[in-house]
């Protein structure tokens, strides 16, 4: 275990601590570990880890059954995060707890009670001040609600700051941005850092993970697998310690191989919406894996909403198995499309259903006695075969599906178009908030559903998984596609370069097509 | 996480007081009624005629309830049904003594379908909310009704409604034996063919209950089993209705549409399709009880079941509706509507002034839509923080020392 020198005390000591919750999970085993204070501190490691219990653990929402928690030197007693937050802690969740409908400056003053008088100008004074360490501009009198998500994050952060605290605790805040707001952020932590404000930052980006922080503690199991100055780690090792071989494996596989492709069942011509994007043309293949990648604001939601029918007003030509654009997402489910969507919470799956139910939705008729009575035994032992066929980790296909961590939750959503007539399957940021090992599931399903003949159209901004699980890979960029790149002959720092308008294909935007095609 | 809910037996959750509440609530006010009213030496409350009574007054509002709790399934919300209700027993009236029976009724069922259809297409095509445009037709359509009543109330010559909406029916003893026989059997078999027999049995609660329930009223109060038209009407949309939704794909997507139209439109569910027709039919449901409603007496006035479509909500409420959609069981909505009329029944029948009536009928909403907050799931925070705080001492870990 590590034990740094220079003997500067921790600003947040966790010894040995141990949760047990009441349904008898053993959450955290003995996680140690130490928080120096003007440091970025991250903390990492898959679902089911025990990260989420440590979090909820360390900003006050849950106590601890066994071992303690020592904040600037003495133990705490933290019941709840007001009192953390009062003690100098404050966390930023993934999910963040604005008011759309105030401003910027009510929500990032939201529940102070300094002074009862509603004193304008100063709040005013602060935020620019905070505006400033920040090095974010932000308006005061903006809607939060008319913000891009990039812009909302800062406004938790800022929310936070605004309390002056000691240690801010950072879970997934990068989930929902684009690269450059990224960096914003980035340069920010860095900056406020270098101030004296700690850090605690939770991500599954490893990238950013080993690029930001000064020291690492890995999570498994509810154990602590790596706990090290991040200098002295790469990605290779930090891979290993969160699942063990599996992910690393799937990593150092080449590319999918050239295989024999069927012909055209997804024929897209001068396709269009609005501002959105378009016009755009592209082929899809049976059995062939086409990546869009795409940054935020590029098109790329709106292209695969248009494509499923969703979008009435877009025009253009799309030919589905050799029939015209699905007027709706009732025609496109009947034509052979399925759709999994980047929210899934919302758009994905009822999160009061067990699984079997949510599983049988699309296909519930062929399910049924005469398409009208649903037959349970059937719902059930197709739900039960999805279980098996892609390791859902679940006690029971009664479980709801909202009680489902991530990974498990979009392997359901998966599942509804698995066993039904399904063939050109549009996949929204298929791994969005999945945890690492179910990440590499997901991944190796795409495989297996182009083996088994289907037409796959992935959008998403995780250029690495493109190129690991894609044969062609398109290049959305503001609306237009910019290139057609094989992934085989490319690499993730020149898809990002083209997205994000940079590099020598910035200039000839389709300069790669005619090499590919 | 594992999900302790989840692991629960399903009999424990089908008698749960969330899933059953309403069916406990029910038997107690019986039985405070029946004890308090024999103790003050009154007739017994549980006589045939007092039962049938209750039945009687409950049968139109429960008529209401049952689709009202369809469109709260759907996500949606109605309030104009009490005007539409009005409107069609007005049409009623004034058509059927020139046009016949049939065209009248004709008229005013296609009133009822015509209110929904716009509710609909408001709703749905152009998006305004469901609240707001059924609080415009509630108001408008009871402006038409006044508009052709003119401040009079009018009466029909043509007895034909009269004759059917106060007619009765009698359900023979044997059949109602031989049904309650079914019942239990189905249940029986049921859980014999699944395999946990005691589980299943426990499960299948309501067959059985029902099936016994029958076979008490066939045994002890065989006058039961002759019943107001309106009631067997009521009875048997509520058997319908239950059947649909709980054996269909319409019902499953029905419940889908409510739960999470965005993920059931993805699915390639036609969310308009069902939402909109939730609303035309709750309409054409309104306009059959305006015809019962008019028939009753054989004439309406201006002001006929005004306020009604609030006695229909709360009959919903009651039964445990959600009304941010995607739950609810019309059974428990027409056992709530059987409470609130036993409300005032009871209140009749022990002569409790009747100035307490709405305190104690809106205490009683209140105090059960509070239960059902309390104990469901997504919105159990009351109960949680205190279990918590009141339980800190979880079960010690089994401490596995690792590392140094």
């Amino acid at each position: 275990m590590s034990s740094d020198p220079g003997g500067i005390p921790p600003i947040l000591d966790v010894r040995d601590v141990h949760k047990v919750y009441r349904t008898g999970t053993h959450a955290l085993r003995g996680v140690s570990m130490r928080v120096r204070p003007g440091t970025v501190h991250g903390l990492i490691g898959a679902n089911g880890a025990g990260k989420s219990t440590l979090i909820k653990i360390l900003s006050g929402a849950q106590t601890v059954s066994d071992g303690e928690i020592a904040w600037r030197g003495s133990v705490t007693e933290w019941t709840s995060p007001s009192q953390a937050l009062a003690d100098g802690l404050a966390a930023v969740y993934q999910h963040m707890p604005l008011v759309p409908s105030l401003s910027v400056l009510d929500n990032v003053f939201l529940g102070h009670t300094g002074s009862l008088r509603w004193d304008r100008a100063r709040r005013t004074r602060e935020l620019a001040e905070l505006c400033d360490r920040v090095g974010y501009p932000l308006d005061g009198d903006d809607l939060v609600g008319d913000l891009s998500i990039g812009a909302r994050q800062m406004v938790a952060i800022l929310q936070a700051l605004a309390r002056g605290p000691a240690l801010v605790l950072l879970d997934e805040p990068t989930a929902a941005l684009s690269p450059s707001e990224r960096e914003i952020l980035f340069a920010s932590v860095r900056r406020l850092r270098d101030t004296g404000t700690t850090f605690i930052y939770v991500s599954h980006f490893l990238d950013e993970v080993l690029d930001l922080t000064d020291h690492l503690t890995v999570l498994r199991d509810g154990l602590v697998v790596l706990d090290a100055p991040t200098a002295s780690t790469d990605e290779a090792a930090l891979i290993t310690a969160i699942v063990g071989s599996r992910l690393a494996a799937f990593e150092a596989e080449a590319p999918v191989a050239a295989r024999s492709l069927g012909e055209v069942v997804l024929a897209v011509e001068d396709l269009a919406s609005g501002t959105a994007f378009g016009p755009l043309s592209f082929d899809v293949r049976a059995g062939e894996v086409v990546g869009v990648a795409g940054l935020l604001g590029s098109g790329r939601t709106e292209l695969l909403q248009a494509l499923y029918g969703a979008d009435r007003a877009a025009t253009g030509s799309v030919t589905v198995n050799g029939r015209g654009r699905p007027r709706g997402p009732q025609q496109a489910v009947r034509r052979g499309m399925a759709l999994v969507p980047e929210d899934r919470a919302r758009q994905g799956f009822l999160a009061d259903w067990e699984i079997w139910r949510n599983i049988s939705l699309p296909d519930l008729p062929r399910l049924s006695w005469r398409r009208m009575f649903p037959h349970a035994a059937r719902e059930r032992e197709q739900a039960r075969q999805a279980v098996d066929d892609l390791g859902i980790k679940t006690q029971t296909i009664d479980s709801k599906v909202g009680d489902l961590s991530g990974g498990n939750a979009q392997k359901v959503v998966f599942a509804k178009w698995l066993y039904g007539n399904a063939s050109i399957f549009l996949l929204d940021e298929p791994t969005a908030g999945v945890d690492v090992g179910a990440k590499s599931d997901i991944l190796h399903l795409i495989r297996r559903l182009a083996a088994r003949g289907a037409a796959v159209l992935i959008v998403t901004s995780e250029f690495e998984e493109l190129i690991g699980s894609c044969d062609r890979i398109l290049v959305l960029r503001r609306g237009a596609l910019v290139a057609d790149l094989a992934s085989a002959e490319t690499d993730v720092h020149e898809v990002t370069a083209i997205a994000s308008g940079f590099g020598s294909h910035g200039d000839h935007p389709l300069g790669r097509k005619a090499a590919v095609s | 996480m594992t999900n302790p809910a989840a692991k629960a037996p399903a009999w424990r959750k089908a008698l749960a007081p969330r899933a059953a509440g309403v069916v406990y609530a029910f038997i107690a006010l019986l039985a405070v009624l029946t004890i308090t009213s024999s103790a003050q030496g009154r007739p017994s409350y549980l006589s045939s005629v007092n039962l049938s009574n209750i039945l009687e007054q409950s049968a139109l509002i429960g008529i209401l309830a049952i689709f009202m709790t369809v469109v709260l399934i759907s996500g949606n919300f109605d309030l104009s049904v009490a005007s539409t209700a009005a409107l069609a027993g007005t049409v009623a009236l004034k058509l059927i003594d020139g046009n016949g029976t049939f065209v009248a009724v004709l008229a005013a069922i296609a009133c009822g379908a015509l209110v929904g259809l716009v509710n609909a297409l408001l709703v749905q095509k152009v998006g305004v909310n469901a609240f707001i445009v059924t609080l415009g037709t509630l108001t408008a359509v009871r402006g038409v009704v006044q508009a052709i009543l003119d401040g009079k109330s009018i009466t029909a010559h043509n007895t034909a409604l009269l004759d059917f909406s106060t007619g009765r029916w009698e359900l023979p003893v044997a059949v109602a034996l031989v049904i309650g026989v079914a019942l239990i059997a189905l249940a029986v078999v049921l859980a014999v063919r699944s395999g946990a027999v005691r589980e299943k049995l426990v499960a299948a609660w309501p067959l059985w209950l029902a099936g016994l329930l029958v076979l008490a009223i066939a045994g002890f109060r065989p006058n039961l089993l002759d019943q107001a038209v309106p009631v067997w009407i009521m009875i048997g949309l509520a058997l319908v209705a239950s059947l649909v939704l709980r054996f269909t794909v319409i019902g499953r997507n029905l419940y889908a549409v409510g739960g999470n139209a965005e993920a059931a439109r993805l699915s390639g569910i036609n969310v308009d399709r069902y939402k909109m027709g939730a609303f035309v039919l709750n309409g054409v449901l309104a306009a059959v009880v305006g015809v019962l409603y008019a028939g009753r007496f054989n004439s309406v006035d201006p002001t006929v079941l005004t306020g009604g479509e609030l006695t229909v909500i709360a009959a919903a409420v009651l039964g445990g509706t959600s009304l941010f959609g995607g739950s609810g069981v019309v059974v428990k909505s027409v056992i709530g509507t059987l409470i609130l009329f036993t409300l005032s029944n009871g209140f009749n029948v022990l002569n409790i002034g009747s100035n307490y009536q709405n305190v104690v009928q809106g205490t009683v909403l209140v105090a059960a839509a509070s239960l059902y907050t309390a104990t469901s799931q997504r919105d159990r925070a009351l109960f949680r923080k205190r279990v918590a705080r009141k339980a800190p001492a979880e079960p010690a870990p089994v401490l596995t020392k690792t590392g140094a």
